[in-house]
């Protein structure tokens, strides 16, 4: 999301308000230490989910810490924080793990610590091996999408040629997406009109070459699923260099991010994403964890951050979202 | 130079009358509060529009009609609001229209018990109503507060303090409402009590600043009703009563009459880009609600800014030359917003506001030029082209609805392309005898 730049007038309301704010705080409440751990830096998706934690923390008069890994597979760093947030006393930890399992014992100890964990975006595994998981529904998300590529293909009149490009083996999210939007598409494994479906690891350029691999396999694709939207785009980089008709195509993917909406849904070669949000996540982690502390509300289970589907092409009895919606609540 | 008192000696050595009678002071003050009061209300409007269809999830047509309530009662009180003041004087005409704002605002609070919507704009409607009144009383009031020869300077001293309350309303906006909304993220994991719960929390917000300007007119009421005051007795222009032919005249003046035609779109135009920059911004390029608000601020500064530079010009160029360059100015301002979907349109709609600045003073300028005595009745017709900002924003919102957020900036395109339309005949044809009066 945008954030404007903020006039120093606002700032000084907002000194202002959070002064108050703590003052009425730390009279009335315990006080409440939080920590959330993401993956890496950079990620836009992370960087929302930071700064949400951190409006939310000074809303509820919790003291936030955060770390963050260098990157997706750092386990390390993420042990590391986790213990520090241990020893700093943190009532509770918002994690989203690099590892579903390289994690657990640093998660147990923590929790033998006293310290409640939430793993939130990520499962573990076993999921039961934190105290909740706050996420989107993965499975609804590739549902969604797949329901909405059925309509709009036969919508067109289109025969149905799909291509998958799916995650990596043994990734959850991109498991359960692949399953909804089969589910939600009507798409049965062995198919006649699934034209194929590889990995592309979520990044852009194997994206590309696995949309270019389908296509030499059968031309005539007119139904492309991306499991998130760099592999999208590099499907359209495919297709756009094998002359193909945008128009002549249903693309759909799994995010909402900024870059995704604006450049892909506005314009109209994607044709939806089901719109995930990170915010929900830290918003709701950290405040259930205060919640636990001060009122003994202790969460369990899965939470699901909800999810919309964003199009600006509605099909026929599909609920959907407008662009313009997709635009104010995107992440990055 | 010495001064004694409150009066400056003239060149010709005679005393200077004071700006504002001694005993109508306070008075003036107050008056002053209801000029910063009612540009508070108008321009924390602009906010609620959006705030409006987040609340109660609709369309953006379905929001616009905030802005229908709002200047529609103002189109619709214009000629009632003459008549109170007419018949029963600027006291009665100032108390009545502060006391059916106060009711307006007060009425938010059982609107927002109910959750119902219409009953926000029918709250907004009243205000609006009470708010036509109190404009209407107080300009001809202030007029009448001291010597003739210094009206024009105690106006526009008077005026200067709306821009004052269009910045403290969106301020209020920017600060108590936006910031604090039920984010839409959020509403997707809400069951529906919560839903409620949220919506009357969101709606509390909105209360809050209509409370308080409600409180403050109802003071400036208490401070007027209760305070005698040597009333100046209601001016001629007031009283005046159009004869026979002066409504004949003014159809056949074609500068007055193409006027009117271009204040309506001007108005339109204004009332659109200032209902829409929130929208823009957080639709088109994904500022977040709290960030929003102030592009809209920046908007406002940039008009009253631009106001003191074009007065500035005005005095070197001639002024249909100005609103010429001006107006094509906001219509490209307009297009780069239509097309460049991202900051560049988002610095550009709020741009516009540069080119709104000279309009309706010039227009009513040029309008009126020559006219006479039929000057009087005539001026009433310009301020009812208000009209233009109940209706257009519903067409802008239509557009945004079917063709997408940034193509609404279209109709205001359009209306200032109009307006442009106007300098132009008015470059380019020379004044008919008959039409300037003898």
């Amino acid at each position: 999301m945008i954030r404007a730049a903020r006039p120093a007038v606002y700032g000084a309301a907002a000194a202002l308000a959070l002064t108050l704010t703590a003052c009425t705080s730390s009279e009335s409440q315990d006080p409440v230490v939080v920590g959330l751990i993401t993956k890496q830096e950079e990620n836009p998706y992370w960087v929302t989910m930071r700064e949400v934690a951190q409006d939310t923390a000074d809303d509820e008069g919790v003291e936030l810490l955060t770390a963050t890994g260098t990157s997706d597979v750092d386990v390390d760093s993420q042990v590391t924080a986790l213990e520090e947030m241990v020893a700093d006393g943190a009532d509770g930890v918002l994690i989203a793990p690099t590892d579903s399992t390289a994690l657990l014992p640093a998660i147990q100890s923590a929790q033998e610590a006293g310290v409640l964990v939430i793993a939130v975006d990520t499962p573990v595994d076993p999921e039961d091996a934190v105290d909740a998981f706050f996420a989107t529904d993965n499975l609804v998300a590739g549902e969604l999408v797949g329901r909405y590529a059925a309509a709009k293909a036969a919508e067109l009149g289109l025969e149905p040629r799909v291509a998958v490009l799916d995650l990596a083996p043994g990734i959850a999210s991109g498991e359960l997406r692949r399953e909804g939007f089969f589910a939600g598409f009507g798409l049965e494994q062995d198919d006649p009109r699934l034209v194929g479906a590889l990995d592309t690891q979520g990044d852009r350029e194997e994206g590309q070459a696995a949309m270019e691999q389908l296509l030499a396999q059968d031309p005539g694709v007119n139904v492309v699923y991306a499991v998130n939207e760099p592999a999208a785009f590099g499907a359209l980089d495919a297709l756009e260099a094998a002359d193909i008709d945008l128009a002549d195509v249903v693309v759909v993917t799994v995010d909402g991010g900024c870059e995704a909406i604006k450049d892909g849904v506005r314009p109209g070669s994607i044709d939806a994403t089901s719109q995930q949000y990170p915010e929900n996540m830290a918003r709701e982690g950290v405040r259930a964890i205060a919640d636990a502390v001060r009122e003994g509300e202790q969460p369990s289970g899965f939470l699901d951050t909800g999810v919309q589907l964003i199009t600006g092409a509605p099909a026929p009895d599909v609920d959907s979202r407008g662009v313009a919606y997709g635009v104010r609540n995107c992440w990055g | 130079m010495a001064t004694t008192g409150s009066t400056v000696p003239t060149e010709r050595g005679a005393p200077r009358p004071p700006l504002v009678s001694r005993e109508l002071r306070v008075p003036f003050i107050l008056l002053i509060l209801c000029f910063a009061a009612w540009g508070a209300a108008a321009n924390l409007t602009d906010i609620l529009v959006g705030v409006f269809r987040s609340i109660f999830d609709m369309s953006n047509f379905q929001s616009s009609l905030v802005q229908f309530a709002y200047y529609g009662a103002y189109f619709a009180l214009a000629i009632p609001a003459g008549f109170i003041t007419n018949r029963f004087g600027y006291k009665a005409g100032v108390l009545t229209g502060l006391g059916l704002a106060a009711v307006g605002g007060v009425l938010f609070l059982p609107a927002s018990q109910l959750l119902v919507y219409e009953y926000f704009l029918l709250a907004l409607f009243v205000l609006a109503a009470g708010l036509s009144i109190l404009e209407t009383s107080a300009n001809p009031f202030v007029i009448a507060m001291g010597d003739e020869g210094s009206a024009t300077q105690r106006l526009n001293l008077a005026q200067a303090f709306n821009p004052v309350g269009a910045n403290i309303g969106v301020l209020m906006g920017a600060v108590l409402i936006l910031p604090r909304l039920t984010s839409e993220a959020e509403k997707t994991i809400l069951g529906p009590n919560e839903l409620v719960a949220s919506q009357e929390a969101d709606l509390g917000l909105v209360l809050t600043p209509y409370l308080g300007i409600a409180a403050v007119l109802l003071l400036i009421w208490l401070l007027i009703a209760f305070r005698k005051m040597p009333l100046p007795p209601v001016s001629a222009a007031l009283e005046a009563v159009p004869s026979g032919n002066t409504a004949g005249r003014l159809w056949k003046n074609r500068h007055y009459r193409y006027g009117v035609v271009a204040q309506f779109f001007n108005v339109a135009a204004q009332t659109c880009v200032w209902t829409f920059t929130i929208l823009y911004a957080q639709d088109v390029v994904g500022v977040s609600a709290e960030g929003s608000g102030w592009f809209l601020q920046a908007s406002l500064i940039l008009f009253l800014v631009s106001r003191f530079v074009m007065t500035w010009l005005l005095g070197i160029f001639r002024p249909t030359l100005l609103l010429l360059v001006m107006a094509l100015f906001g219509v490209a301002c307009c297009a780069v917003a239509v097309v460049s979907m991202n900051m560049l349109g988002l610095i550009a709609v709020v741009a516009i506001s540069a080119s709104l600045s000279l309009m309706f003073p010039t227009i009513y300028g040029v309008a009126l030029q020559g006219l006479g005595d039929d000057a009087k009745f005539g001026a009433a017709g310009l301020v009812m082209a208000i009209l233009g900002g109940a209706l257009l924003p519903m067409v802008h919102a239509a557009v945004m609805d079917t063709a997408g957020a940034a193509a609404g900036y279209a109709v205001p395109g359009i209306c200032l392309a109009l307006v442009a339309g106007y300098a132009v005949f008015d470059l380019r044809t020379r004044r008919d005898p008959a039409e300037v009066a003898s």
